[in-house]
């Protein structure tokens, strides 16, 4: 029964996006959200569709798969048994996905693996050759900078490019 | 060596110093040492300092690094354990202690649907290293080494034992000195 309804709630949430989508051109900019917004049977997997979806190996992975299949993302001691200040390091790493996001354009090939060795902050990105080297050097410089400032600690960002997106399957 | 060896090891070291003759090895607190340490500069050669002072006696050393990956915390015992060998330290036991699970059982769903929940974990898995007898020196080589070449991820605890001598006072029981003491009234 609970399924049928969260079912239903989806389907109509479609069409209403749709709706709102129409609207959304006409300079009215306001959207309805219906869905039970914390879905947890859902979150971080890629619904099996047409075969016409390319997925990585990181999307093509569920959560449960964490630690059997998949590694972590971010990595650092605040999530072990006797240490704290998990939340702080949770903050500072959704804002370094979304500045590195925001940086680097569409480049992104992969999600950024931030890992945390004492002080040092060292965040591994995965890029596509979208930009020059120069244009990169300079984007890593600029971000390792800034960085730096607002967390008042080192930071390093290893960056490996890549020519395209890596495949893993089609979903 | 010196001043970057305190600024690692941070300002509350609550050393208490335990007779190794009358008393088994009780744990000494050494401060919890975290992977926090500052990034410094490569430190010079000019490093060893000879002093007059007789170096710290260590009866036991004991690491204890704590993660949520098994397969590296199993290098990080390899690592640990080949660098003891090559430095001449005895290396007395290195152990898996059993894992901690944190477990959160929560609502799937932001309204209602109280029958449906979901269950998440956190594993915490141990790894200790003990070694026996080891000088202060050799211990803070070690100990340095280690902590430098701690994976990301990965939290490490160090207990050291001490062994001092029985001070003056208490070298002798009391009533072996044969002096007659006179009850007060």
């Amino acid at each position: 029964m609970c399924k049928n309804m969260a079912t239903s709630l989806v389907r109509q949430t479609k069409l209403l996006s749709i709706v709102t989508s129409q609207f959304n051109s006409a300079a009215c900019f306001r959207n309805i959200h219906c869905t039970a917004a914390c879905l947890k049977n859902r979150a971080a997997r890629i619904r099996v569709g047409k075969g016409d979806k390319s997925v990585t190996y990181e999307q093509a992975y569920h959560p449960h798969d964490i630690g059997h299949r998949k590694g972590w993302l971010s990595q650092h001691t605040s999530n072990l048994q006797g240490e704290d200040e998990a939340a702080e390091r949770v903050v500072e790493d959704v804002f370094i996905r979304r500045f590195m996001y925001g940086t680097f354009h569409n480049c992104l090939a992969d999600e950024v693996v931030i890992k945390r060795r004492g002080n040092l902050l060292v965040i591994c990105a995965m890029m596509i050759q979208k930009l020059l080297p120069s244009k990169f050097y300079f984007l890593i410089g600029y971000s390792e900078e800034l960085l730096s400032h607002f967390y008042k600690c080192p930071v390093k960002i290893e960056m490996q490019t890549v020519e395209e997106k890596v495949v893993y399957k089609y979903l | 060596m010196a001043a970057s060896m305190t600024s690692v090891w941070g300002v509350r070291v609550l050393s208490k110093i335990i007779h190794g003759h009358l008393l088994p090895a009780a744990a000494v607190r050494h401060q919890t040492v975290r992977s926090r340490f500052l990034h410094t500069a490569p430190v010079s050669s000019s490093a060893v300092s000879v002093s007059e002072e007789p170096d710290v006696l260590y009866q036991r050393l004991s690491v204890r690094v704590k993660g949520h990956d098994k397969a590296v915390l199993d290098s990080y015992e390899f690592f640990a354990t080949l660098a003891a060998q090559e430095l001449g330290l005895n290396l007395q036991k290195a152990f898996e202690a059993p894992k901690h699970i944190d477990k959160l059982t929560l609502l799937k769903s932001v309204h209602i649907f109280k029958k449906h929940r979901v269950q998440y974990e956190m594993r915490t898995h141990y790894r200790c290293i003990q070694l026996s007898r080891v000088t202060g020196s050799s211990a803070r080589v070690y100990l340095e080494y280690i902590e430098r070449n701690l994976p990301e991820g990965v939290a490490m605890e160090v207990t050291k034992t001490a062994v001092e001598k029985i001070p003056e006072h208490i070298q002798k029981p009391l009533w072996d000195d044969g002096k007659q003491e006179t009850p007060s009234q």
